[in-house]
């Protein structure tokens, strides 16, 4: 159709002058269009009033150049989302275990019995893996070694080791205390001695750095003991490797915990900022914050003229007005620890660690990083 | 969360490790997700989201229901991936589903207005809000102040008539308008035909020049 093959009157033009204001029109109707328009005055009137109408509109400014300026929803999206997806991905794993749930809800139900029940299988367990495994029968009753200035324990004897349990027996003026080890290898053998011993070290760091092969509980036994030694050299690249690696996020939080009084060098901060973006587990991110915000205000209290006052906030540790001190400072590092906290108390998938970043930053920051 | 590089288990896993997933094209960062790389579709997320979140906020006009759509849509998207088969772009196939989310919310609140928070109309003057025309003040000095006056009652009017259109009509209307979409692409989105869309808007139009009135 052309425009000479069929004329339009008004009535047919008055509905098609919203569509030709919005460019929504074929050729063929916007050439009928026009042709009747240039002998209408009434209807170039409405398409005036149409194109005046749709320009009002256009500039109307939109809800979400208002509603999100910031960008603060967008990263409450993407972390909310995160943790759906998390949530969804969670389920495939309980699935496995679901044959059990009924079990579950049976001992959940009988406390009594099901405390019973388990006592007696694990009675009747242990008394059969006593015949079958031929170094668990004697495990523990090792000889007590005397340790002397040379290593007893080769490094053979570590790579095939058990351990089998930590005992502490501190002495009463809280020096450090002795200790026993006790490992399985070929022969059973129970090391006594304080940290002093070299044997005693070795072993504690050797079970610290090697999560794969030992329990979790043993390792945790072993930072326990090490932290009272956190300056030497040795037992602080151990922590640090746990606070890295460890399978387990019970004992990477506690190697954080036991590198609490050195949280001012270095590579202690850096391995903290490790933990802050690549640990899985939101309770050692956070635990990551409170040491970072603590070697902060480490930093800074020397410069303090009196020491801050107790704070009644649910994060005792942290002094309120105290490091801001520190922030001034050109020390890099430092700067990295205040983006960090920025980028998670943004985009990390936790709310909590997204809170307790935005407080930490609160508290140590100057008005600029808030 | 999985690692940049996506190694976290998609079958394509040399196409992986050797191109970071930034660097991936969409059809490829598609094919990885379906595959089950949790990385590749957090890069899709990335790069569509503003633009889902844009939108859900112009159609919805509250904080709080742009992320329920922001939500529900990439969550469908997430469980229905394996469905999507290219027939069209990955972003248009997003799109149908967030304005499909947007709608289906726009009718429920429609439908049970008394459990709703009222609209935030950030162009109200009397409300606080930053005035548009205030902001073109220094760009365009001939405007005179009746003109402006007559600005800000042409956009209290049309936020109130909004809030009066059916959800399609709402919806037609802002893609039209504010995402600057032609009907066909609309059509698509909506999954609806072009001639129901232009009738859509047609009486959108209409009803928003009558609440004009005289304004007109």
């Amino acid at each position: 159709m052309s425009a000479g093959d069929f004329k339009m009157n008004c009535g047919d033009v008055g509905p098609l002058l919203v569509f030709l204001a919005c460019d929504e029109v074929t050729a063929e109707e916007r050439a009928a269009i026009e042709a009747h328009l240039a002998g209408c005055a009434d209807c170039r009137e409405l398409l005036s009033e149409e194109g005046q109408f749709q320009e009002s509109v256009s500039v109307l400014p939109q809800a979400a150049d208002e509603l999100d300026r910031s960008g603060t929803l967008l990263a409450q999206c993407r972390s909310e989302l995160a943790e759906s997806l998390d949530e969804i991905a969670v389920p495939a794993e309980r699935e496995r275990w679901q044959s059990f749930g009924f079990v579950r809800r049976w001992m959940a139900l009988r406390p009594g019995w099901s405390a019973a029940g388990l006592l007696a299988a694990g009675a009747i367990l242990g008394v059969q893996l006593l015949q079958w495994l031929p170094t668990s029968g004697s495990g523990i009753k090792g000889v007590a070694m005397n340790v002397s200035a040379a290593p007893r324990v080769s490094d053979d004897q570590l790579a095939r080791m058990a351990v089998s349990g930590i005992n502490f027996a501190p002495t009463a003026d809280a020096a450090p205390g002795t200790l026993q080890v006790q490992l399985r290898a070929e022969q059973p053998v129970t090391l006594s001695g304080s940290l002093d011993d070299t044997d005693v070290r070795r072993v504690l760091t050797y079970v610290v750095r090697n999560s794969d092969r030992f329990d979790a509980g043993v390792r945790l036994d072993c930072l326990e003991a090490l932290k009272s030694r956190i300056r030497d050299v040795e037992i602080r690249s151990a922590l640090l490797d746990a606070a890295r690696h460890d399978q387990n996020p019970a004992v990477r939080m506690k190697a954080l915990e036991a590198l609490r009084d050195v949280v001012g060098e270095h590579d202690v901060r850096d391995a903290l900022l490790e933990s802050l973006n690549r640990d899985s587990n939101p309770g050692v991110r956070v635990e990551a914050v409170n040491l970072l915000v603590r070697s902060l205000e480490l930093e800074s209290l020397p410069q303090m003229p009196e020491a801050p006052e107790a704070s009644d906030s649910d994060m005792p540790m942290i002094a309120p007005n105290a490091p801001a001190v520190a922030l001034t400072g050109a020390d890099p590092s430092v700067r990295r620890v205040v983006r960090a906290l920025e980028e998670l108390q943004h985009s990390d998938p936790n709310r909590y660690v997204r809170l307790r970043s935005a407080a930490a930053l609160r508290q140590i920051g100057p008005p600029d990083v808030q | 969360m999985a690692d940049n590089a996506g190694r976290s288990g998609g079958t394509n896993a040399v196409l992986a490790t050797v191109t970071s997933l930034p660097e991936l094209d969409e059809r490829s960062l598609v094919i990885e997700a379906q595959a089950g790389n949790r990385a590749a579709f957090e890069e899709l997320v990335r790069r569509f989201d503003r633009d889902v979140l844009r939108l859900a906020l112009n159609l919805m006009k509250r904080p709080e229901d742009a992320r329920d759509v922001y939500q529900e849509a990439f969550l469908k998207v997430y469980r229905n991936l394996h469905r999507f088969r290219f027939e069209c772009s990955f972003y248009t196939w997003l799109y149908r589903i967030v304005t499909n989310v947007c709608l289906d919310h726009l009718r429920r609140r429609q439908a049970r207005p008394e459990d709703q928070a009222p609209e935030i109309h950030v162009n109200r003057q009397e409300e606080g809000t930053r005035d548009f025309f205030e902001f073109q003040r220094e760009h365009r000095p001939a405007l005179d102040p009746e003109r402006r006056l007559m600005g800000k009652e042409i956009r209290s009017r049309i936020s109130k008539a909004m809030e009066r259109l059916s959800p399609r009509e709402r919806v037609v209307f802002e893609m039209k308008h504010y995402q600057g979409l032609k009907l066909r692409a609309i059509g698509d989105a909506l999954g609806t035909t072009e001639e129901t869309v232009k009738n859509s808007l047609f009486r959108a139009t209409r009803k928003l020049r009558q609440e004009l009135g005289e304004l007109r």
